[in-house]
């Protein structure tokens, strides 16, 4: 039981408006390449539903609508995985320990999608998603500051929406080759095993990798792929590797 | 620039190349923003201290009484009233007491929408499922969703305790014959106005369960 009290802070806490500035930005290419926008919140679904209520119903007139989708919150891992595309956008809502959400962002870069996590209290892993929207207290959950951020992320993805010079691909990591990753190991989901071969899904779509440097593995493991090898099958996550 | 955004950004007028120096004023109007929306939830709750010890004080007389709550809205106030009828049935801490919100079922929403018509939607499952005793909780930014004017006036009909949240100091539900209580935001932007009304939200709950720490078990 919590004492009443009013909201904490002043503002945003340090960083967050930057955080917020880079994480419009990236959701505003994405939906101006076309891109979907999911939406989960597996331990709060009203938080996932009106985020993409924000965005297919603007508040302000004259606003495009835009393809957003509150995932059911029982199995978003199956139902994304069934619709999401490469270049599609995943905004999960919850605290760092959620794990569906865990199992949703890990899930992100093999199917080709960017993550933001939105949440409070005890931050996430670093680099467990590609933008983290966090508010250290995690009574900001029920004040309203939570509820904040998402407005804002919708309002600031419009302000960026308006600029489309400033929308064009990222040339450190959306050309046809990654500057930064051409030569590492990439995530890869598997889709199908045929004996020492799997096919995968690999970000951009389904490739062949070669399991003889990691064994048996089964459909939805993730692996980490280089150049047409398997070179490590990765943990279990909290919600297990295979199905 | 054309569009909406040089109402709230007049800077964007200006012809930028550089996307560092947009990210960088639109950290700052997040900034500005976040400060507006946290001193209208502030003032929000202290303006509205009285009024939400009464109402707190009539829904915990009424839950001790065997009465259920309905929370209803449309929109982003469908999902806070989902919120909140989660937060009042299973609280991280405190008292679970029965809640339910009336936008969750989309077979029952969408036969109502269809067959009759979206005013309501929410009356009535009211009709269906309430009785004297229990509590109706609508959410409306405007005030004036027609859907929960409709759904305080089946409440009234029935006998139930009416509770509303709207933003706009009220709009049509500031001077609804239907309510109990009405807490109203002063906000003029539905945004600031839905952050205000889920921290008024928070805080009628947090008052409900102080009535519920108070309450002796019978022995």
């Amino acid at each position: 039981m919590t004492a009443t009290r009013a909201p904490a802070g002043t503002g945003l806490p340090a960083g967050l408006g930057e955080d917020l500035a880079a994480a419009s930005r990236t959701l505003a290419r994405r939906l101006a390449a076309g891109g979907t926008l999911w939406c989960a919140s597996p331990t709060s679904p009203h938080h996932a539903q009106h985020v993409a209520v924000e965005f297919v119903h603007p508040v302000v007139v004259g606003k495009p609508a835009l393809p957003a989708v509150a995932l059911p919150p029982h199995d978003p891992t199956t139902v994304a995985r069934a619709n999401a595309r490469p270049g599609d956008v995943l905004v999960a809502v919850g605290p760092a320990g959620c794990t569906g959400v865990l199992d949703l962002v890990r899930r992100a870069p093999a199917w080709g999608l960017t993550s933001l996590w939105i949440g409070a209290g005890e931050r996430p892993t670093a680099g467990v998603a590609d933008h983290v929207l966090w508010l250290p207290d995690e009574a900001a959950v029920h004040d309203g500051g939570f509820i904040l951020i998402y407005h804002l992320l919708w309002e600031l993805a419009h302000v960026w929406l308006e600029h489309p010079g400033l929308l064009r691909p990222d040339p450190a990591c959306d050309g046809p080759v990654c500057i930064t990753c051409s030569d590492e190991g990439r995530l890869a989901e598997v889709v199908e095993v045929r004996g020492a071969s799997a096919v995968v899904r690999a970000g951009q779509g389904l490739e062949q990798a070669d399991l003889s440097l990691v064994g048996p593995v089964a459909v939805h493991d993730l692996l980490v792929v280089h150049a047409g090898m398997a070179i490590t099958r990765l943990d279990a996550g909290p919600q297990g590797g295979a199905s | 620039m054309t569009g909406g955004g040089n109402f709230l950004y007049p800077f964007l007028d200006a012809e930028e190349t550089d996307g560092s120096a947009l990210s960088a004023d639109l950290a700052a109007s997040a900034e500005a923003k976040a400060t507006e929306s946290l001193e209208l939830r502030r003032t929000s709750i202290a303006g509205l201290a009285a009024e939400l010890d009464r109402a707190a004080a009539a829904m915990a007389a009424a839950f001790r009484a065997g009465g259920r709550l309905f929370t209803f809205g449309n929109g982003g106030s469908a999902t806070d009233a989902a919120g909140q009828a989660a937060l009042f049935a299973s609280p991280a801490s405190g008292r679970p007491l029965p809640a339910r919100s009336l936008v969750a079922d989309t077979a029952v929403l969408t036969a109502l929408a269809n067959d009759v018509g979206v005013e309501v939607i929410f009356s009535r499952q009211l009709i269906a499922h309430a009785r004297a005793g229990d509590i109706a909780l609508g959410l409306s930014t405007s005030g004036g969703s027609v859907n929960v004017l409709q759904a305080f006036a089946e409440g009234r009909r029935r006998g139930l305790l009416t509770v509303g949240l709207a933003g706009y100091r009220g709009g049509a539900m500031a001077t609804c014959p239907d309510l109990d209580h009405c807490l109203a935001v002063e906000g003029q932007s539905v945004h600031r106005t839905q952050e205000a009304q889920s921290a008024l939200a928070h805080a009628l709950w947090q008052r409900v369960q102080r009535e519920f720490q108070q309450l002796e078990v019978p022995a």
